[in-house]
């Protein structure tokens, strides 16, 4: 697609890379105004990734593998960095990896946030990232067949259930602690969210030293299931599928990763449909996790009255959408249904009376005597360990760093809608709750603006065709943070490859630096604050202890870290 | 030796409060659900719940051993004798021989210590964690009931849990102040020990998955929900039973006995009342913070002995 080159941001940053890697740059191609996409050679790539990392203040969004054989005879990479310097855009980093080898240097030891992506990228493909410091499995089950890599497009029909390897559980938990610590399995099923992950707790007493975790025990095989099986509209409805209280997103982010790939331009009325119910499903997820987390502290008072209240945010969508949650409204250029004056009112209503409950519930929330005692400097997420590993969300917000999708790159009717942003400083359970409680009233202001301001007109565009092996991003703010598709369109009606990222896949690996130093008790709470979503990740595990620049902290470190608690080595 | 009389009234209020307690844990529930706005289990629920456990079969982890297996018989055998000796419809202890504060202190403990050591002996982390969590308990919790019970007992003149009652019941004590600190310390000493939010920390559901209980299952489970339950009423007595005796019996005629049951229901319904509004409207404390709050029993306590020792 040809994207003027004048209405083009983030060019700043492809010169920036040009000119310190001048030899490595091979091609640079623009998807939309705000996508690119750079091919550097393999050797290049870590320090292409470090440098618009940590030198233009980019944040990993995702690594995409694909098998582009049938393309151009090689395997390819993408590192997705979101750019929040002074141009806000996607530049995405490109090397090809020859199926010969299999190689390429890894990301890993420069920049921590690769590291699930990688390890994924390796389970998936095969391919080797030479350095990663954490070759365990990620996605994979571990009795998985070593030789069997699901994505690759000669790997095996989607149906296939091979036999398992081996009985036992070889997955090996990673604990920093020297000095003796005991085990607390938590797991594999969740003991309050009731959700499958496998936790291991080593602790001292009641304080825990470190923390490890498996995910994946759920994981679908979505991405496979739309590239071999399902049209282009289908995946609509899949996405939708990937989380029960997030789908929307998801399918908004798929939809408009295929419509930037093709340049369609979605109808304004249906860009603030989709703002509407991306509000609706913030309302409803908000709600659950402050429910939530008045009930992992012992207080399920609290929990009952927001269960009670978070019925009617799925009122609203079963009035907007005909299903309880938010599903089924999405196709490529736009949406099924329109929203009818009388629905525009009962909206209206339905808001109305959220807004005076949850006031009310809040005030009784935070004047509850212990409750402000069990949350504040519980859980920290230092910000620099945040900057390492691009957590999303109010987790990230939580921490001080202002990053939101709708803000930094506006999509469906975002561009000319005044969205607040609520930053805290506090890096606690409490900043991440007290921010999902604004945002809150913030979605039912957008909800608001939008019902006034919707404008007429179609709500679907149709009869553009498909131009096989576009590629392109699509993003949306989900309630726990940035969501991410990447899709490339085939030649036989079929993705090509697709690349869904859900919030808490990015969430997940730094989980572990919050439960450090917290007791056993606040675990659960801990966990809840990123409002974790397991089977739309469906993919933790744990990144080695290291530094931006890759030395290793030597165990004694950890040791005397993990004693005294002072002089953190991360930072 | 105590009468046929006597020995009667012990063991027919032990059966009596032994039945009464799945009533009491059912009335919480219920008023839980209504503070909850949910419709919830009606009051004869945890009756259906032991009923249903003690048809079930029961699971005991490969390393547990004797004590994990005896544990819910003794703890059940201790809370009937402490029921067996309080004076819950008239003021004196129909068992006078082990009616006093110290066999009272002692057996309080040994249910504790069966509770925790069980826990460890599951091999549960959680079950562990929950066990050191009730020893912990008990070092915050004991002074406070200790020294509460010794300024009752300075004040009535004797260790006799009937000469304490009978003492608080005529205010002849001396003292209106102490006797008014040791009520109050034993109101928190007895919410504490009735291990409910915010001070559930043994068994905290969320984060413990129940402590201790977390291995049993079955007739064994059935037996210690009982347990918790008779705990609770247990507790609740020791406080209305001696320390608000009023409607208590000073006779123990029939009519006089059935007017003191009466009470005694009253009164256990308002305990178990306030005791739910208050469980139900905070969050639990985090565990090692506890011991801040429960300082302020001690205190209390303290209070109780400057203002006896002056005579106030």
């Amino acid at each position: 697609m040809s994207v003027s080159t004048e209405s083009r941001r983030g060019t700043g940053y492809v010169a920036a890379l040009r000119q310190k890697l001048p030899s490595s740059v091979l091609d640079e191609s623009w998807q939309t105004a705000e996508q690119a996409t750079i091919t550097v050679t393999r050797e290049a790539l870590p320090e292409a990734v470090e440098t618009l990392y940590y030198g233009h203040n980019g944040w990993m969004s995702v690594v995409v593998g694909s098998d582009e054989r049938l393309l151009n005879g090689h395997f390819a990479v993408y590192y997705v960095l979101s750019m929040e310097g002074s141009e806000k855009s996607y530049v995405v980093v490109r090397a090809l990896v020859p199926p010969d080898t299999m190689e390429f240097p890894s990301v890993t030891p420069k920049v921590p946030a690769a590291v699930w992506g990688e390890r994924e990228v390796r389970d998936m493909f095969g391919l080797r990232p030479v350095g990663l410091p954490d070759e365990r499995r990620l996605v994979l089950p571990d009795d998985w067949p070593d030789d069997l890599y699901p994505l690759r497009k000669d790997a095996m029909d989607y149906r296939l259930r091979p036999e398992v390897t081996t009985e036992t559980e070889t997955y090996k938990f990673i604990n920093a602690a020297k000095s003796e610590t005991t085990v607390v399995p938590l797991g594999p099923l969740h003991i309050t969210s009731d959700e499958p992950g496998h936790f291991r707790l080593f602790v001292d007493g009641e304080d825990i030293i470190d923390a490890d975790y498996r995910l994946f025990y759920v994981h679908r095989g979505m991405e496979k299931l739309a590239e071999t099986r399902m049209g282009y509209n289908d995946v609509t409805f899949l996405a939708d599928r990937i989380c029960g209280i997030c789908g929307f997103t998801h399918s908004v982010a798929y939809a408009s990763s295929v419509e930037n790939a093709l340049g369609i331009n979605v109808p304004p009325r249906a860009a603030t449909i989709r703002t509407i119910l991306l509000e609706v499903e913030r309302l409803h997820s908000h709600l659950l996790n402050l429910g939530l987390a008045c009930h992992f502290v012992g207080f399920d008072t609290g929990f009952m009255h927001f269960f009670r209240v978070r019925e009617k945010s799925m009122e609203l969508a079963e009035l907007l959408t005909g299903s309880r949650k938010t599903y089924a409204l999405n196709l490529i250029g736009g949406v099924r249904r329109d929203i009818l004056a009388e629905q525009n009112l009962r909206t209206r209503q339905l808001i109305g009376e959220l807004r005076g409950e949850v006031t009310r519930l809040l005030d009784i929330l935070l004047s509850t005597p212990n409750m402000r005692q069990r949350l504040e400097g519980i859980g920290r997420l230092e910000k620099q360990v945040a900057r390492d590993y691009s957590p999303v969300g109010p987790t990230v917000r939580g921490s001080g760093h202002h990053r939101d999708v709708r803000i930094d790159h506006p999509y469906a009717g975002y561009g000319s809608i005044p969205v607040g942003q609520h930053v805290m400083d506090g890096c606690d359970v409490l900043s991440r709750t007290l921010i999902r409680s604004q945002e809150f009233f913030d979605s039912i202001t957008i909800i608001e603006h939008c019902l006034d301001n919707a404008p007429p007109g179609p709500v679907l565009v149709e009869g553009f065709t498909y131009t096989p092996h576009r590629f392109a991003l699509g993003y949306t703010e989900a309630p726990r943070g940035e969501d991410i598709h990447w899709s490339m369109l085939g030649d036989n009606q079929k993705l090509y490859r697709w690349r869904c990222r859900a919030a808490s896949y990015n969430n997940w690996p730094s989980l572990r630096y919050m439960l450090r130093g917290n007791t056993v008790s606040d675990a659960p709470i801990i966990v809840a604050s990123i409002d974790p979503c397991y089977s739309c990740t469906d993919r933790v595990t744990v990144v080695d202890v290291r530094k931006r620049d890759a030395t290793v902290i030597p165990y004694k470190e950890m040791e005397r870290y993990c004693r005294e608690r002072t002089n953190s080595p991360l930072k | 030796m105590p009468g046929f009389g006597q020995l009667a009234l012990a063991i027919g209020q032990a059966a009596a409060l032994l039945l009464l307690a799945p009533l009491a844990s059912g009335f919480c529930r219920v008023l839980r659900a209504k503070i909850h706005t949910r419709t919830g289990p009606g009051f004869l629920q945890d009756y259906r719940d032991i009923l249903k456990l003690l048809k079930r079969q029961e699971v005991v982890p490969k390393g547990a051993g004797i004590i994990f297996r005896a544990m819910p018989f003794i703890l059940m055998a201790t809370l009937l004798l402490i029921a067996m000796a309080l004076p819950v419809l008239t003021l004196a202890s129909p068992l006078d021989a082990i009616g006093n504060v110290f066999t009272f202190i002692c057996l309080l403990g040994l249910v504790r210590f069966f509770f925790s050591l069980s826990g460890i002996d599951s091999g549960n982390t959680f079950a562990g964690i929950g066990a050191s969590r009730e020893a912990t308990m008990g070092a915050l919790m004991e002074p406070v009931i200790l020294l509460a019970l010794f300024v009752a007992a300075l004040l009535a003149g004797s260790t006799s849990l009937g000469q304490i009652s009978t003492s608080f019941r005529s205010l002849s004590g001396g003292s209106i102040a102490a006797e008014i600190a040791v009520l109050f310390a034993v109101a928190f000493a007895v919410f504490v020990e009735m291990g409910k939010v915010p001070y559930d920390m043994a068994e905290a559901e969320q984060e413990l998955q129940d402590g201790p209980l977390t291995e049993y299952s079955g007739p064994g489970l059935a037996l210690l929900k009982w347990c918790v339950g008779l705990r609770q009423v247990v507790m609740a007595t020791i406080l209305i039973g001696v320390f608000l005796p009023y409607g208590a019996a000073a006779s123990a005629s029939f009519e006089t006995l059935l007017w003191a049951a009466l009470a005694f229901v009253a009164k256990l319904v308002c305990v178990f009342l306030i005791v739910g509004v208050i469980e139900n409207s905070v969050a639990r404390n985090r565990f090692f913070l506890t011991s801040r709050s429960t300082w302020a029993g001690f205190g209390i306590a303290t209070l109780a002995l400057v203002f006896y020792l002056v005579g106030l």
